[in-house]
């Protein structure tokens, strides 16, 4: 328990860091922390409780696109502002570099199957983006009024 | 200003917040949805965009509107997402009628105005940044302490000779082996405790997280050209970094012998 709390804190203060990096205003740096902890906590939760990595990233990254097309309608602000920074702790930077340690190494089975993982992940990733993509924009408008009649991409 | 100079200083417009947007990293269907939408309100039914990666092509005229065509290169900028929100924001408030063509020109130079992100917060951001990733993928305290260090320096490597005199590519390789050395330093003569973590952790802040989303993002709203090369950009990024990586452990193998670790 004091383990995930530690996960969410940690998530929240690299996506709030990347959130810098990209330039992201400031007044957005809470709630992109927050998606990006969430996404991260469930990715943990998941693959801890054998659902696989590339589930486990596939449900994370849908989590966080839902979150952030929910909280782009709210503030009016392109999904991008949430969305990238909230990824980064699911891009498989680990099968990458794993992949190439074993490939120096000359372990060449090893390095295909851990190279082939980052390369699940990423597709996972893809597959998250993409499905929640598709959701109809008055999905994430629910509970608002609404002041001006036209429907506007986020 | 008469008719005709208003509708050919309306596609001015346009163009430069599509300029704008495309150059920090907004999906394509946002930059030409935002330039249609300044036309429309403006009156300028005629106008059409293409919008590619790192280009728009633009022309209007009918009737009513008079000959406009424009082609401009754009190349890919460093990503400023307050710009992108800052544009987003003005299209609104053009589309709700609150400026003129002269005022809205105006704001937009405004926007290019914005003071953009200090260098010695960048650096301090990428340092905390890498040490939260090394507890994230289960490091130690150690760890986290060498990694900060280990981020601290990649990010004055990227900002004083990555984005200064290498191209995208050769940046990637050098940033990869960069990483990779300032590691093994940490480890054998600092608090490191496990190179792979710290490796993984640093590496974090080189990968092109921004073309990454962003081609995803193009190819679901069906641009697929310029989908595809965004992706092909992060997918050439990925593949540039490891082979930095790889490179900076076949020599530290040469150099020490045996096996890393």
């Amino acid at each position: 328990m004091l383990d995930m709390l530690v996960q969410f804190l940690a998530a929240m203060v690299a996506t709030i860091a990347f959130s810098l990096l990209f330039g992201v205003p400031r007044h957005y740096y809470p709630l992109g922390g927050f998606i990006g902890a969430a996404g991260w906590v469930v990715y943990l939760l998941l693959d801890r409780n054998g659902f696989g990595a590339t589930t486990s990233v596939l449900f994370a990254t849908m989590l966080i696109m839902l979150l952030s097309r929910f909280f782009a309608v709210r503030c009016r602000c392109p999904v991008t502002v949430f969305l990238i920074a909230g990824i980064i702790p699911l891009v498989p930077g680990a099968g990458i570099y794993w992949s190439t340690y074993y490939l120096v190494t000359n372990q060449i089975s090893l390095a295909a199957q851990s190279g082939f993982s980052a390369l699940k992940t990423a597709v996972a990733i893809v597959l998250g983006i993409v499905i929640v993509f598709e959701f109809p924009q008055k999905w994430f408008r629910i509970g608002m009024k609404r002041e001006d009649g036209t429907m506007r991409m986020m | 200003m008469d008719e005709r100079e208003r509708k050919l200083a309306v596609m001015e417009l346009a163009m430069e917040a599509g300029q704008l947007l495309l150059e920090n990293g907004a999906e394509i269907s946002r930059v030409s949805e935002t330039m249609q939408r300044i036309c429309r309100h403006y009156g300028v039914e005629s106008a059409s965009f293409f919008t590619l990666t790192n280009g728009i092509l633009a022309s209007s005229g009918s009737d009513a509107d008079p000959l406009y065509a424009k082609v401009s290169y754009i190349p890919v900028n460093s990503g400023r997402l307050d710009w992108v929100c800052a544009v987003n924001q003005l299209s609104r408030e053009i589309e709700s009628g609150c400026y003129t063509i002269v005022q809205a020109k105006e704001a937009l130079r405004q926007i290019r105005r914005m003071p953009g992100k200090k260098t010695g917060s960048t650096i301090a951001a990428s340092a905390i940044a890498v040490a939260a990733f090394s507890l994230m993928f289960g490091g130690s305290w150690a760890d986290c302490l060498a990694s900060a260090f280990a981020g601290l320096f990649t990010q004055i490597f990227v900002i004083y000779v990555s984005n200064r005199y290498l191209s995208r590519i050769v940046g990637k390789l050098a940033g990869g082996a960069f990483v990779t050395f300032v590691c093994l330093l940490l480890q054998n003569f600092g608090p490191g405790q496990n190179l792979s973590n710290m490796i993984i952790s640093t590496l974090m802040v080189l990968i092109p997280g921004v073309s990454f989303v962003n081609g995803i993002r193009d190819i679901a709203s069906s641009d697929y050209l310029s989908g595809a090369v965004r992706v092909l950009d992060a997918l050439l990024g990925f593949a540039c970094i490891a082979i930095g990586v790889a490179f900076c452990f076949m020599i530290y193998n040469r150099v020490f012998g045996g096996m890393i670790l």
